[in-house]
């Protein structure tokens, strides 16, 4: 199913051949948006932060539905955890796509809970052959509850297991081939855990298959340290940086302008910032579509 | 490689503990040792539900400082750790947390404190729903309505604190730039929380309101909650009452008990309350 033939109704649905980047939607930009309908051509909300059954929150979200295309984005779903499914979870998010018909939801390749205790973040997954079989059982039974395709994104990590069979990228390809998934390519969440981990970005990005992203996040991090060495810290609280802009216009090349997300989750900037680095997502993805005309 | 579950299982261990060694063995070294990658993890685990946390119960954070709330939200967190990919559930035990913590010294009120924010937080949370008009109720028989058995609305919570507790929240919200002096001991509120407008609103009762509402919300019928109202307060008026809580849309529906399960007649006959035209009398405290 083509995650883009969104629901029409009197919903705003995007036409995938111009769609402008979008941004997060975030509780300090509700109003706002609202009263100045920014142009930007969608918002993505973290699933969790609507799962609310009434009140002033979701009521905003339908509002700002009214106006934009909506992506959701999981964070607490635990794919990759061994512990069964929450199944109060999955209704939660099955109530919230079945009432605001969003056009894509997404949702992590981790894991963040065992034995019933949630770590509530996003922790990487050995790239093992049996967590794979276990990762692509678990995105085909929420695809099948949901009734639709969804979109499974890589995360930043900060370490990496030893003894395991596939890189990230094998991982996440077979993933979306085994499961049906789509993927979300964070780019800047590639740049860090390249950084961090001494592979090339590139390589990874040259192995992700073509038709299968669907989504591109962007992002900023920090840089820290650890004892001697450097370490790339996701906060999605920074601007793109200048390597991360570079990379996403190699994945533009190689995967055609996907729908582009400016994801801010900490030290929200004013919601004109969002919208300035959106806009600069929309000129490298102009500059592939004149390419190809 | 371990099976995933078992990795799972010393990755969360290593996490919650002090140490890297349940899952050392496991984890690429890349140049750095094994312990300071757990440690970026178990900071982002402890920073980010300190966070959720104080999101939740800002007043709190306000009135004991970041860092003391840091660590409480650590030995909170080691006491009760997320049990939901949903980290909005996170606050529901933190006022018992602190009246075990805290109960016995001069920082008790932070309990009483806390459970305001989280009435606040779930009232905030909590289902749509259409009002009960005092209208609906003119089918009934008069001697029906000790066996009256109230919906409460989904945004309502009843709180009773030991402390001037609305004037301490009043007292330390963000704009607040000099919070006023308050003694702890100069009042204790029963507290109405519900949400109107998207926002919630406070009202303090009488304690015979409170008690009528308690009762209510614990599912008994109106003769009944009538009965505890009057033995709580000696001036309990039901008409009063009735006037500001249906003005309030405190309630979305009722049912009617069956007569063998009834306490038997009310002490109180609201027939003459039922009749009177609606005022709004709900002030907001």
């Amino acid at each position: 199913m083509d995650p883009l033939s969104s629901p029409g109704g009197e919903r705003a649905s995007p036409g995938p051949a111009r769609l402008r980047a979008g941004i997060g939607l975030r509780a300090q930009h509700h109003l706002q948006i609202l009263a100045e309908l920014p142009p930007v051509g969608w918002v993505e909300a973290h699933s969790e932060n609507y799962f609310a059954h009434g009140g002033a929150t979701r009521a905003v979200l339908g509002r700002i539905r009214e106006h934009y295309p909506l992506s959701l984005h999981g964070v607490g779903l635990s794919l990759g955890s061994t512990d069964p499914l929450d199944r109060q979870h999955l209704a939660d998010l099955e109530r919230l796509v079945h009432d605001f018909e969003p056009y894509l939801v997404s949702e992590h390749l981790s894991w963040g809970s065992v034995c019933g205790r949630f770590l509530n973040d996003l922790l990487p997954l050995p790239y093992t052959e049996e967590a794979l079989h276990h990762m692509s059982a678990r995105v085909r039974h929420v695809q099948e509850v949901l009734g639709r395709q969804m979109l499974i994104e890589n995360v930043s990590s900060y370490l990496r297991f030893a003894g395991v069979q596939m890189s990230e990228w094998e991982f996440l390809a077979a993933l979306a081939r085994d499961s049906g998934c789509a993927i979300l390519l964070d780019v800047n969440n590639i740049y860090v855990s390249a950084m961090n981990h001494g592979f090339d970005a590139r390589t990874y990005l040259d192995a992700v298959p073509r038709g299968a992203v669907r989504e591109i996040h962007l992002a900023g991090h920090t840089v820290s340290r650890a004892g001697k060495r450097q370490v790339r810290i996701d906060t999605h609280g920074e601007p793109v940086c200048p390597a991360v802009w570079q990379l996403y216009a190699r994945a533009v090349e190689r995967f055609g302008p996907v729908p582009t997300l400016i994801e801010w989750d900490t030290e929200i900037p004013a919601l004109g910032v969002l919208v300035a680095e959106a806009r600069k997502a929309d000129e490298i993805m102009e500059v592939r579509r004149a390419a190809a005309a | 490689m371990l099976p995933l579950h078992e990795l799972q299982l010393r990755f969360a261990a290593a996490l919650f503990g002090d140490s890297a060694d349940p899952i050392a063995q496991w984890i690429r070294e890349d140049g750095i040792e094994p312990e300071g990658r757990i440690d970026i993890y178990r900071n982002n685990l402890q920073a980010g539900f300190a966070k959720a946390l104080a999101l939740e119960f800002p007043v709190i954070e306000r009135l004991v400082g970041c860092d003391y709330f840091g660590m409480l939200a650590r030995e909170f967190q080691a006491d009760h750790p997320s049990r939901s990919g949903n980290l909005h559930h996170i606050g529901r035990p933190f006022s018992s947390f602190l009246r075990g913590r805290l109960g016995a010294t001069q920082y008790s009120y932070l309990s009483d404190i806390a459970a305001l924010e989280w009435a606040c937080q779930e009232s905030l949370l909590a289902a749509d729903a259409q009002p009960l008009e005092i209208s609906n109720l003119q089918d009934l028989c008069p001697e029906d309505y000790a066996r009256l058995v109230f919906t409460l609305h989904p945004t309502c919570r009843l709180v009773r604190t030991g402390c001037p507790a609305i004037r301490i929240w009043r007292s330390n919200q963000p704009g607040v730039v000099e919070p006023e002096v308050i003694d702890l001991g100069s009042a204790a509120d029963r507290i109405l929380v519900r949400r109107s407008g998207g926002l919630v609103e406070f009202y303090t009762l009488p304690a015979g309101r409170f008690a009528l509402l308690e009762a209510i919300q614990g599912g008994r019928p109106l003769g009944e909650a009538v009965d505890t109202a009057c033995a709580a307060d000696g001036a309990f008026d039901l008409a009063e009452a009735l006037r500001q809580l249906f003005a309030l849309g405190l309630f979305t529906g009722f049912t009617v008990t069956d007569p063998s399960g009834a306490s038997g007649p009310p002490t109180v006959s609201v027939s003459s309350t039922l009749s009177m035209p609606l005022v709004r009398s709900g002030v907001p405290s």
